[in-house]
């Protein structure tokens, strides 16, 4: 704590032997101990006992230089009654008589025996007797001591403590020796102090104004010089609860910056993935990031007519329909994609189509000619209105019978949830992970995949082209029924699907009945047991997990509160 | 379950007992008729031939959606059927994935006497079987025809 100001006044106080009420007159001023009368003349009094400033002397000093701060404590600012510490030797005696007048206060001008707090005041014109100025303030309540170096013309801010003109050349123990702060003062003030303090020195007759001041006082009391050192409370290290409230402030910060980071990154994947999902690179529901759904809003523009039995019929009910999706596509924006495409094929393909299909595959009864409504899905297979509507509102965008997307190439979900970018992130690498694997050793692949890529593949169920756990064409003779519902033909396919770049991730060999799987490894029985068990946890797990969980919601309700909790705060940390 | 679905079971019930596949009698409680009960017998030339066994289709709320769950209640040494008391059976187009909607039970049932005849290897949910089956067929059918006497008579 370094002084900012030291203000010196003048006051007058009683003679504490000559008076018997000094508790009357100083007011909570006199303590009295057990032997001694010990005076402590404290701030708020002062007031009591300043003079007027136009009959006593009144400087406030500047250019305070602290040499040290010890003994001071917060909100305890120094004060006390000035006065000069005797010397011990004569030499010092005889020396100091060049820089301090004669009659400057000493203890002995004070009340005897009075132990008021003071303020001790010396020139610095010596080590040595510096030693003896300190010695003696040691040994009475000094508050705090002011030096000046012995140079009445410098007004300027005295040189700092480590400076050389403080040395005493005891290594500088002068400094904690003293239990009191040492303050530095310009050797103008210093002499100034000193002079006045001759002046009030001896008895209130004596003193400047002593006149006027003698009618006003008893002529017992003293006047004399009193000093108040005002502290700046700037480099006192903050104590520790504050230490505390700035780590904690910090940790905050941090946590918060952290969050609105990973908040803002999630935020940058969503796009990522919404943009992707939009210029067809990924498919959601093909990966199995999602299973879609179909929106009402959506549903409702595909296609509804009455089932009709006749050809005629049914070209014109076509041509109406394919009309009504060109205007609705056309209203939407979306550029020409499969399904436009699907309405532009040949009505005769159309009407052979839903002539192929003459009964409904979802509840197996037969369409009623004229009477049945049915929808027709893009991939142009046709269902009763009230056997398809509810399964694709809430089940699954893809055909039933041929798993073709019912959404148009580019449909992004309104919401891309943190959990789909978190899916999208893990099979995306987990695919690129596969297909390094399959160019070196295609038996590891199995063993490679992680639980949790099968159990999210489980979970949304979502049609997989790359899972490798089939390793035969599709068994023919299984595909039951198929001149009664076929799935369009393959060249009509190929007609009517003429967009493959737009098709994010189709599946032209199941089409052909053909699926492409890695084949079991066969050069190692260990591998190949390890291979085999992989596959059939996943088969398994397959069909449980469908039944089960299967939405993100019910991802999210199975973890716990706080988990949840932790991320909102941090999304995309697991 | 939805009545469209307890409707087009109804009536893929009523398909199958008038176009019973041979060697199976149907176990249908129209309480609960979600839950099937199937008693086929070990089909004539296979290894599983004098075997009567007895398998459960449960069939999903979402039905005709997803697959039925075949499982068989009597053990069986067959590789695509797993050797527990779970007793299950997943290939082919009992798979979520590659079950579609026009699929009847009835296919099902066929498609499990046709796999009784001869299981698909490349599919094995127990792959030791399948090996047996694949390199050693006479220890195999010694096995099969074993726990046949054991648990199918």
């Amino acid at each position: 704590m370094s002084a900012e100001s030291i203000n010196i006044i003048t006051i007058d106080f009683p003679d504490p032997d000559r008076t018997e009420i000094i508790t009357d007159r100083i007011d909570g001023l006199a303590v009295r101990s057990s032997q001694n009368l010990v005076h402590i003349l404290p701030e708020h009094a002062l007031s009591n006992y300043q003079l007027q400033s136009n009959e006593s002397f009144q400087f406030p000093v500047q250019n305070i230089q602290t040499l040290s701060s010890k003994g001071v404590e917060r909100g305890d600012d120094p004060y006390g009654l000035l006065y000069i510490p005797a010397l011990q030797t004569d030499e010092c005696r005889n020396s100091e008589k060049d820089y301090v007048p004669k009659n400057a206060t000493r203890l002995i001008n004070l009340p005897y025996n009075a132990g008021y707090a003071l303020i001790a005041v010396a020139p610095w014109f010596s080590s040595n007797c510096m030693k003896e100025y300190f010695l003696t303030a040691r040994n009475e309540p000094v508050k705090a001591f002011i030096v000046y170096q012995p140079d009445p013309e410098s007004t300027a801010t005295p040189p700092k403590t480590n400076d050389q003109v403080w040395a005493l050349n005891d290594g500088g123990s002068w400094q904690y020796s003293n239990q009191f702060p040492t303050y530095a003062v310009p050797g103008a003030s210093g002499y100034l102090i000193a002079s006045q303090m001759s002046n009030y020195s001896g008895n209130i007759s004596t003193v400047p104004y002593g006149d006027s001041l003698s009618k006003q006082y008893p002529e017992s009391d003293y006047i004399r010089l009193w000093a108040k050192v005002t502290a700046d409370s700037g480099t006192q290290l903050p104590s520790l609860w504050v230490f505390l409230v700035i780590v904690l402030g910090l940790l905050i910060l941090i946590i918060g910056a952290t969050s609105l980071c990973m908040h803002f990154v999630q935020r940058r994947r969503r796009n990522s993935l919404r943009r992707r999902i939009i210029n067809g690179e990924v498919d959601l529901e093909a990966l199995g990031v999602k299973r879609l759904t179909v929106p009402a809003d959506y549903l409702s523009k595909l296609p509804v007519f009455p089932y009709l039995g006749e050809p005629d019929h049914v070209e014109k009910s076509m041509a109406q329909a394919s009309t009504s999706v060109d205007a609705e596509t056309g209203l939407k924006g979306v550029p020409i994609s499969r399904r436009s495409s699907a309405a532009d094929a040949p009505p005769a393909t159309h009407a052979s189509a839903i002539f192929a299909q003459s009964t409904c595959p979802i509840c197996l009864d037969d369409f009623e000619p004229k009477e049945s409504q049915v929808r027709e899905l893009p991939c142009r297979h046709i269902f009763h209105v009230d056997c398809i509507d509810p399964f694709l509102l809430n089940n699954s965008s893809l055909c039933p019978i041929c798993k073709q997307s019912v959404l148009p190439p580019g449909y992004c979900p309104s919401r891309i949830t943190n959990i789909m970018v978190r899916r999208e992130r893990l099979i995306s690498r987990r695919q690129a992970q596969e297909a390094s694997g399959r160019s070196h050793s295609p038996g590891n692949i199995v063993a490679r995949l992680p639980a949790a890529y099968d159990s999210i593949r489980a979970r949304v169920g979502g049609v997989t082209g790359g899972r490798p756990s089939r390793t035969q064409p599709r068994t023919v003779d299984i595909e039951m029924s198929s001149g009664t519902y076929p799935a369009p033909p393959v060249g009509t396919i190929s007609t009517a699907t003429p967009a493959p770049e737009i098709v994010a991730v189709p599946q032209p060999t199941r089409q052909n009945g053909v699926e492409e799987y890695p084949e079991p490894p066969s050069d190692q029985p260990q591998q190949r047991r390890e291979w085999t068990r992989q596959r059939a946890l996943a088969l398994l797990g397959n069909r449980y997990g469908l039944v089960e969980g299967e939405s993100e919601e019910e991802e999210e309700q199975g973890r716990s509160r706080w988990r949840r909790g932790l991320n909102q705060i941090f999304p995309g940390f697991r | 379950m939805s009545a469209s679905a307890k409707k087009r079971i109804m009536r893929e019930y009523t398909e199958c007992m008038k176009d019973t596949p041979a060697g199976m009698k149907i176990n249908f409680d129209e309480q609960n008729m979600t839950k099937w009960e199937v008693l086929m017998d070990g089909p004539e030339g296979s290894v599983y031939a004098g075997g009567h066994f007895k398998l459960e289709i449960i069939f999903p709320n979402e039905y005709p959606f997803k697959p039925p769950v075949v499982s068989f209640r009597t053990k069986i040494y067959h590789p695509n059927v797993s050797n527990d008391d779970k007793g299950s059976m997943c290939l082919g187009l009992l798979r979520p994935d590659e079950w579609k909607p026009p699929n009847k039970v009835v296919a099902v049932l066929r498609l499990i006497q046709s796999l009784m005849v001869e299981p698909n290897i490349d599919d094995a949910i127990e792959p030791s079987i399948g090996n047996e089956y694949k390199e050693n067929r006479k220890e195999f059918e010694k096995s099969a025809k074993d726990w046949v006497k054991r648990y199918a008579k």
